[in-house]
Parts: structure tokens; C-alpha cells; sequence
């Protein structure tokens, strides 16, 4: 049986993100991200709720093999366990496949449990391993954070990289999501769904009346995460520096420390809505506040594609329809899976974390992937079949291919972005 | 939330009487235990147990499912049983009980995020980290304007947007629902709790004042400060027939006591479902509607977490995840909306009773409002004592010889309370009575009467027999002699034993009371100890709407500062 597992834990420490600004590169295909939120997604400390709602079976034990049921739980030490850190953009996927997998022959000798952590947080408790929760798989949002992790390995355990075998499991860019209502009036008013159109709506002089006659709708609201706890909050900082500059690539310090991008920063984000008084710390807890309160919340997210998508028949049962935009420019995600070969992982749980991985690249536990709205890592599974929810969801404004995929900026322009941020006091 | 010292007044503030649906019932004081879930019948040493403090707003709900979940002897991976010990009291109540340890809480769920906030704040100064770390949210209901139909109607309900500025163009009007052809409906009157300890009355203030401010966010202490903002205030509050600590004491008087009682009260969404379910309510004499301000409105949105103390263990946290899980599965998250909740689990669709058949609009709100920073909430606040509807009391105590010893030293100690908690424009009449009733102050403001009202409290002593009847129909006469249309006037009755020495009977007094309702006097009466005639004292505090309560020496002191959460 799959355990989904929880625990509350620090926030992504600046140590570790300035760390981390030194090691982005370039992936799969060229990307930017951090892991994913280092306030945890949904299950990481610090937010105000939760993503999606599992309904994984099982405890939250750290190997009690009692179920969350009167039934009498499986023989323990029959099963070979072991535990996934994984950032929780992919919870409702994973725990999905973790279902499967237990129906499955290998299932029913395997079982991995699922444990929610941030990629910077997943990596700590490697390095600082094993604990009290030891991980054996860890699963972050980007593959950002893997030479980092690898030097402070080495630092601490004078080793080679743990990391014994690895593939990506899906990926996903950014997105604008809005109700749609909403959004069509917004076009009227400014044809394109940009960074710089959202700024002028957030500070429309009387919201949505100025911009199309609604007054009903108040203000225009706009949410992010909080860049300083969140991979998706800093990536729009990122985005929104590279559509300020106008370029995909080549985003230099002297780009953002200009006095105009500072300031058209800072009046950014004096518009960005808080309704709670304060930024969320999780893009999964922002997109499900959005769903939970309606057009009432946020007008428009700067979100994952993947959650946008999982959320759409919620939304429409809801409130409205959801409607995607992708930034003209954009960068991607790709979930690796790295196994690990650490002194508390036996030959037998890196074999079963072998088995779980391939399970996972299978072609039906990929095409699922991308019923979440993952677009899988599997090359074989295709993404442009009319089931394809790219396909199916296409009058939501969901498109295959993106525009412009931004470089990763260097360690020193994500840091000064951050600080600069960080400046503004939100 | 950047002030240590803010947030705890703020924590203290909200903590007296807890928030929410913090009473326990119409009689009696505010606290813990009733609808707390039943004890289990497995052996301590086979279960597991959790203790749940929990915003009442949800008790039904929690004390249904939470008995279904106690009785399937669901176990945690060491094969113990886990039983729940669910526990409704107000908000700011369950708060204050697990920081000060009173409550081993292992779980907890106010009413809103507001106080997982403050409950964090005050912890990380007193010990460095969090009271609970990560929450779900289990239901959500909106925070709304509860308004007889045909009244909404009038105001424009269900044709226009309607808010808060409609509700101070009523204000305005001398001659109330007159202006909008209605003189039947005789004045505006409007209830909302105190925002000292409610949730629902604290976020009534934030609305009026974002209202006055045309803002939706970032309000600002600038913001605060203007007089335009005050004078918004100070006319909506003019409508407030009283104040009181629990939300659901509102609901119940509204949807009990009908149109000429309260024409609107600011509630819970859930609570305008809950009107029309008829076994609790079966007369009313109208639909009860929700007004969603078109200015915006606040979420209740009952977030839940495991408690980060040295006594939850990782049984507890394994057994409290276990249960949170159980609460946002389907069937539990149906059951939810069965109780007008909108379920937190968003695979859900929203159905009846969530639909305008049941009074709501399940697409509103349009559109909310910001939280405040701590400082602001606190200049809100300090606004609304300047320009709330002040209270004029007649303190009503009796002294006859029944009361010598213990009762007399805790009524005197429970009225001196009282005292302390009105404010300093509010104003106080005393008139002990045994065998005949005496005047000692009449309409002293308490800026500066309070040592001389409490000195003259202090100076009682029990003698002589018990003219209750005389005494109140001598407070309700001063009150009518004395009008004060522009305060909270209201009668506090306290008394051990029946009335033997009146010259007024029983129906000549509740006659009277009655008469004068529409001058809005209430009479709260208390019966002391064992020898008080309740139906009696039921009887007087009913014909004015008001509230009658259960006191003893142990308790009395409660009871004086629940009544003074009216004013």
C-alpha cells in the first residue's frame, strides 16, 4: 500500500537558494526552475492549506503497515518499503500510481511511501540523512537543484553522488489561468495577457468597473506565490524580468537593476492580491484557494500548467470555465526521479525504487500523467491525440507548443531578483 | 502580523468569549462541552486519543461525523484505536485554552485562517515556533448580511447589487424602512456581534470600514484615521439593536424572534441554509436571504492542523492525519453540505441545500476583501469603541437577605466586572432592591462615574425580603422617562429568590416590557443559585428579546462579562 505522508517542515532556507542560483543549467529542454515550492507544496510547512486533496489509502506512518481502514493491515516485513520525497505539483498523479502499483504483482511486494517535501527541503533531509523519515527516492519539481545536492554530499559524506539511476517523469511550464468570464473581459480591454497588461489592471483607479464596466468584480486580483518560499512565485520574477528586458536569453544583473525595472517591479507587486494579508507559500494551496473562493479570490494565477489542468473540471462545477494563457515567454519543469544510493538503502529497496520508476515511465502510468496534466517524460507516449487533454482542453487555451523557452538566468541575476523582492518588504 | 504586542491584544481580545458560535446555547454562559463528541467504550490502553478543540460554527457536523468515525474503530500502524474527543467551544476560545495549555489539544480548527495566524504569532514569541504548521481547510462558508426577504427586496435584493452603502442610506432615515415605503417595518434594526470576541463581528467592522473606504485592500491606518470613516461607522452602528458574543445566539434571535426584532443580522452563509430547515424553525414568518455586500466579504474557511506541542506524538500526528483525511473524504464532505457548509474538497459539486431555494446565491461572493495587518485591525478597533452604539444600563441587583455570605461577596465581584468591561461613555443606573428598590446612581457616564459605581456595588450587604417586580417596572419607568434612542438601553436582573414583596404582578410587568419593545429596552435577567423562579425570569428577558442566564457563585463572574459583550 502507497502511503501519502506528511510532515510540517522549515521553509527553503536562503542558504540553500542562493546555493541553488549556482547550479541552475540547462535540461531537458531548457528550463530554469528551482524544485518546487521550499515551503512545500500543499504538504510542506507554511502554507495555509493544502493542494489537491489526496485520497491515498494508508497511515502516515513511517512503516506501521495499519491502513486507514478497520481491515486488517498487510504482513509488515513481507513488503520491501521505501520512501519517495517528492514535490507535491505531482501529488494526485503519484498517488494514483502508487494505487496502481499496489494491484500490480511487483505491488505486491513493493511499497513505496509518498512523502510530501520541497526540493530544497527533500535534499537537506538527504544530506542530513537518514532521520527519523529515511529517503530513499527523492523526486523534486527540476533537476535544478541536482549539483547542489551532489557537492554538499560530497562535502558532508566525502562520496561519490548518491544518485544511482534517474529519468524525468514529466514536465510542465508556466501558466496565466483565469475564470473565463473574467478573462474575456479583460481582453476587451487590453488585447494581450501579459505581465505589463496585468500590471496596468491590478491598478486600474476603480478596478473592474475602469476595465469593463463591472463593478461588482472589485479590484482586479492578481496572485503569485512568495518568491522567497516558492519555486513558482520566483519563477515569475523571472519571467516577468525577461519580458521586461524583451529577450529569452542573455538576462544580465545590469537587466533588473536598472531603476526602471525596479521600480515597475515594486509597483507590480504593491498590486498583487494578498487576500490572507499575506503571499502563499504554495502554488498547489493558491491554485485550490482559487478554485474554493472562486472569481471572489484571484481573477488570475500565475501557476503550473499541470495544476491549471487538474483543476478545470472543479472550476467549471464550481464557478466558470478556466482559462489558460501561456507568458510569451516561458520555462519548463521536468520531475526527475532520482534513486538513491545512500548507506541506508539496501539493495532490495533500490531495486524496488528501480521497479516503482520503471512502473512509472510505463505508457499507461504516463498517459495518466498527462490526464493531470503533466506532459509525460516518456517520449513514447504522445501528447496530440484527441484525448490528450491538450487537445480536449484546447477552447481552454492549452497549446502544445510554447512560444519562446526562456534561458536559465545565472546564480547572480535569480539571487538579485530575489533580493530585490525581498526589498519590497512582502 | 509584524506586532508581538498587537497580536497578543489582539488574541486576548478575541479569546475573552471566544468567537464564533461560542455559546452554549440561549441560557447560560459561553464555554466548552456541550455538543462534545461521546465518550468511547474501548480501554484506554487499546486506543489512541485526540483531543479537539473546534470552532462551534461546525458542531453538528464535527459531532455526526466524528461519532461515525469514533464507532468504525479505525487504528493507527501500532493497531490502536483512534477515538476523538471533538470539542466545540468559540474560536478565539480554542485558541487561548491549547496556548495556555489548558486544552492538551492535539488537533485543532477555528472558524478562520485569521486565528491559525494569531495563535502561530503569539506562539513563535512565547516558545519559538508555531502553534500547528501546515492546515487544511475542512468547509467554507462566506460571511454575509442575513435579511428577511421581503426587506432585501425592498432594498433592492435580487435586482442590483446591494452592500453596505445601502444599508447606511437606511441608517440615515429617521423614519427607517418608511423611506423605502415600508413604514410597517417601523426602524432599521441591525445586529451584529462584538468584534472584541467575535469572528463574525470583528469582520463585520473590516467590511464597513473597507466599505467607507472604497478600498477592497491594503487598508491602510490613514485609511482608518479619516473622519469619513468614523462617520460611516458611527451610522451603521447607530442601527445595532446589540452587540453579544456569539453569532449563533444572533442567528437563533433573528430567525426566533422574526422581523421586528432584527430586520438583518451579519452571519454565516451556513446559518441562512440552516433558517430553513423546518423542525428548528418552523414559524418563521418570512424567508431569510443572504446579502452578499457588493463591496466585498470575508471567508470562514475552518482550517485544521496538528498541534505543534511536546504531548502530540507520532501516534497522535499519525491518528490526526488519519482523521483529517477521513473528514475531507467525500461522503463526510457531503454530510458537510448537508449543513450548509461549501465542502473543502473540491471534487464536489455544490448542490442543494447550497441554492437559492435555501436563500444563497452558491455563485457569489463576487469579490472579498483583504485581511488587515495587526495594526490596522487594532485602529479598527479603537474606531469602532469611539463611534459604537454606546450602552445605557440600569444594573438591577437584589439584596435580600437570601443573598448574606458567599452569594452577595461573588455577585458583588461578577457586577464589579461588569463595570470594568463597559466603556467610558457608556452609561450606568444601579438600583439594588430587597423589600423595595432604592436608587443609588442614575445615568453616570462611566469616564467619569466608574470608582463611584464601583464603590457603590462594593457597598452592599443582604437584608430584607424581595421586590423583584417593583424593581424592574422602576428601571423600565426611568428608561422611558429618559429616552436614549441613540445608546443600547437595557436592564440587568440579578436575583436568588421569587418575588414575594411586590406591589406589581408578574403580568402587569411583562405588560409593560412588552409595550415598549419597539423602544428597544432589554431586559437580561439572571437567576442566582437554586432558589431563582427561571420560567419566571425566562418569561421577562423573552418578552424583550433578550437573553436569560443560569448563575452561580462559581460562575457568576462569566456571566457579568457575557452580558457585557451585549454592550
Amino acid at each position: 500500500m502507497a502511503i501519502p505522508e506528511r510532515k510540517g517542515g522549515g521553509a527553503g532556507k536562503l542558504v540553500f537558494f542562493t546555493l541553488l542560483v549556482l547550479v541552475v543549467g540547462i535540461g531537458y529542454l531548457v528550463y530554469s526552475q528551482f524544485g518546487p515550492d521550499g515551503g512545500g507544496d500543499g504538504n510542506g510547512n507554511g502554507g495555509n492549506g493544502s493542494g489537491p486533496q489526496a485520497t491515498g489509502p494508508g497511515t502516515a506512518g513511517s512503516g506501521g503497515p495499519a491502513g486507514h481502514s478497520t481491515g486488517s493491515p498487510p504482513p509488515a516485513g513481507e513488503r520491501v518499503e521505501f520512501r519517495i520525497a517528492y514535490g507535491t505539483e505531482k501529488r494526485l498523479w503519484l498517488e494514483w500510481a502508487a494505487r496502481e502499483f499496489e494491484k500490480t504483482a511487483a505491488g505486491r511486494r513493493i511499497r513505496p511511501i509518498l512523502y510530501g517535501r520541497g526540493s530544497v527541503e527533500g535534499a537537506q533531509d538527504v544530506v542530513n540523512g537518514p532521520g527519523d523519515k529515511p529517503i530513499h527516492v527523492w523526486s523534486p519539481a527540476s533537476s535544478a537543484y541536482r549539483d547542489v545536492f551532489e557537492t554538499e554530499w560530497k562535502i558532508r559524506h566525502g562520496a561519490g553522488s548518491p544518485i544511482l539511476r534517474s529519468d524525468n517523469l514529466a514536465l510542465t511550464p508556466m501558466v496565466f489561468v483565469g475564470w473565463k468570464q473574467r478573462l474575456d473581459a479583460y481582453r476587451a480591454k487590453y488585447p494581450q495577457v501579459d505581465f505589463r497588461s496585468v500590471a496596468e489592471a491590478m491598478h486600474a483607479e476603480s478596478g473592474w468597473d475602469t476595465i469593463a464596466g463591472k463593478p461588482e468584480w472589485g479590484h482586479f486580483k492578481f496572485g503569485h506565490t512568495d518568491p522567497s518560499k516558492s519555486n513558482s512565485g520566483l519563477l515569475a520574477l523571472v519571467l516577468m524580468a525577461y519580458d521586461y528586458a524583451g529577450k529569452e536569453r542573455g538576462l544580465e544583473v545590469r537587466d533588473i537593476m536598472t531603476a526602471e525595472f525596479q521600480q515597475w517591479l515594486a509597483r507590480f507587486e504593491r498590486g498583487v492580491a494578498r487576500p490572507g494579508g499575506s503571499l502563499t507559500h504554495s502554488t498547489g494551496t493558491l491554485m485550490k484557494e482559487m478554485i474554493l473562493r472562486g472569481p471572489s479570490q484571484y481573477d488570475v494565477l500565475m501557476v503550473y500548467e499541470n495544476l491549471a489542468i487538474d483543476y478545470l473540471k472543479a472550476a467549471r462545477t464550481r464557478w466558470d470555465e478556466l482559462v489558460v494563457v501561456y507568458p510569451e515567454r516561458n520555462m519548463w519543469n521536468e520531475h526527475p526521479f532520482y534513486i538513491l544510493d545512500v548507506p541506508w538503502s539496501s539493495e532490495k529497496q533500490r531495486a524496488a525504487a528501480g521497479e516503482f520508476l520503471d512502473f512509472l515511465m510505463s505508457e499507461p502510468i504516463q498517459r495518466q500523467a498527462l490526464q493531470h496534466g503533466f506532459r509525460p517524460g516518456n517520449p513514447m507516449v504522445p501528447v496530440k491525440f484527441d484525448e490528450s487533454p491538450f487537445v480536449r482542453y484546447a477552447k481552454h487555451g492549452l497549446k502544445i507548443d510554447l512560444p519562446r523557452v526562456c534561458e536559465a538566468p545565472k546564480a547572480e541575476v535569480l539571487q538579485n531578483l530575489l533580493a530585490s523582492f525581498q526589498r519590497l518588504g512582502r | 502580523m509584524r506586532s508581538t504586542a498587537l497580536v497578543t491584544l489582539l488574541a486576548c481580545v478575541l479569546a475573552i468569549a471566544g468567537c464564533g458560535d461560542g455559546g452554549g446555547g440561549d441560557h447560560g454562559t459561553a464555554g466548552a462541552g456541550h455538543g462534545a463528541t461521546r465518550q468511547s467504550d474501548v480501554p484506554a490502553a487499546k486506543r489512541i486519543d485526540l483531543v479537539f478543540p473546534y470552532g462551534s460554527e461546525k458542531k453538528h457536523w464535527l459531532k455526526e461525523v466524528t461519532e461515525a468515525f469514533n464507532a468504525s474503530h479505525t487504528k493507527i500502524g501500532n493497531g490502536k484505536i483512534i477515538h476523538v474527543q471533538a470539542i466545540p467551544m468559540g474560536s478565539g476560545e480554542t485558541m487561548r485554552q491549547i496556548l495556555d495549555e489548558h486544552t492538551k489539544a492535539h488537533l485543532w480548527s477555528p472558524a478562520s485562517g485569521a486565528f491559525v495566524k494569531l495563535g502561530n504569532a503569539e506562539s513563535e514569541t512565547r516558545l519559538g515556533k508555531p502553534l500547528v504548521g501546515k492546515t487544511s481547510e475542512l468547509v467554507l462558508s462566506p460571511v454575509v448580511i442575513a435579511m428577511w426577504k421581503p426587506m432585501a427586496k425592498a432594498l433592492g435584493w435580487g435586482t442590483k447589487p446591494v452592500g453596505w452603502s445601502d444599508i447606511l442610506e437606511l441608517t440615515r432615515h429617521q423614519d427607517g424602512w418608511a423611506a423605502l415605503g415600508q413604514p410597517q417595518w417601523g426602524r432599521f434594526k441591525f445586529g451584529h456581534t462584538h468584534p472584541k470576541y467575535s469572528n463574525s463581528g470583528l469582520i463585520s467592522l473590516f467590511a464597513e470600514v473597507y466599505a467607507a473606504t472604497g478600498k477592497t485592500s491594503k487598508l491602510t491606518l490613514e485609511d482608518v484615521e479619516k473622519p469619513e470613516t468614523g462617520k460611516f461607522l458611527e451610522e451603521i452602528e447607530h442601527a445595532v439593536v446589540h452587540y453579544g458574543s456569539s453569532t449563533g445566539f444572533f442567528g437563533r434571535k433573528l430567525f426566533g424572534n422574526g422581523p421586528r426584532y432584527l430586520s438583518a443580522a451579519v452571519l454565516y452563509e451556513n446559518m441562512v441554509i440552516e433558517s430553513y430547515d423546518r423542525r428548528k424553525h418552523p414559524d418563521l414568518p418570512f424567508p431569510v436571504v443572504a446579502i452578499y455586500p457588493k463591496e466585498g466579504t470575508f471567508w470562514s474557511d475552518h482550517p485544521v492542523g496538528v498541534v505543534d506541542r511536546p504531548w502530540v506524538t507520532d501516534a497522535h500526528r499519525e491518528a490526526a492525519e488519519i482523521y483529517i483525511e477521513y473528514l475531507l473524504e467525500k461522503e463526510q464532505q457531503q454530510a458537510a453540505m448537508r449543513y450548509g457548509f461549501r465542502p473543502a474538497n473540491i471534487e464536489i459539486e455544490l448542490a442543494a441545500p447550497l441554492d437559492t431555494a435555501h436563500g444563497i446565491d452558491p455563485n457569489e461572493p463576487k469579490t472579498t476583501l483583504e485581511v488587515p495587518s495587526v495594526p490596522v485591525m487594532d485602529a479598527i478597533l479603537k474606531l469602532w469603541r469611539k463611534h459604537k452604539k454606546h450602552a445605557n444600563i440600569v444594573l438591577v441587583l437584589d439584596t435580600s437577605g437570601s443573598m448574606k455570605g458567599q452569594p452577595m461577596a461573588r455577585a458583588r465581584e461578577g457586577a464589579r466586572a461588569l463595570i470594568d468591561l463597559l466603556g467610558p461613555e457608556d452609561r450606568l443606573s444601579f438600583l439594588p432592591f430587597s423589600s423595595r428598590a432604592r436608587w443609588v446612581l442614575k445615568d453616570q457616564e462611566m469616564r467619569v462615574g466608574r470608582n463611584r459605581a464601583q464603590t457603590a456595588v462594593g457597598s452592599l450587604y443582604a437584608e430584607g425580603g424581595t421586590a423583584l417586580y417593583d424593581a424592574i417596572l422602576a428601571a423600565q419607568e426611568h428608561l422611558r422617562q429618559n429616552p436614549t434612542p441613540d445608546r443600547i438601553s437595557a436592564i440587568v436582573v440579578l436575583t436568588d429568590g421569587e418575588d414575594r414583596n411586590s406591589r406589581t404582578s408578574l403580568r402587569q410587568l411583562l405588560d409593560r416590557v412588552r409595550a415598549d419593545e419597539e423602544a428597544g429596552v432589554k431586559v437580561f435577567t439572571i437567576g442566582y443559585g437554586k432558589g431563582a423562579n427561571e420560567k419566571v425570569l425566562e418569561g421577562i428577558a423573552d418578552a424583550t428579546q433578550a437573553k436569560f442566564y443560569r448563575g452561580t457563585t462559581q460562575n457568576i463572574r462569566e456571566v457579568f462579562k457575557e452580558i457585557s459583550t451585549f454592550f
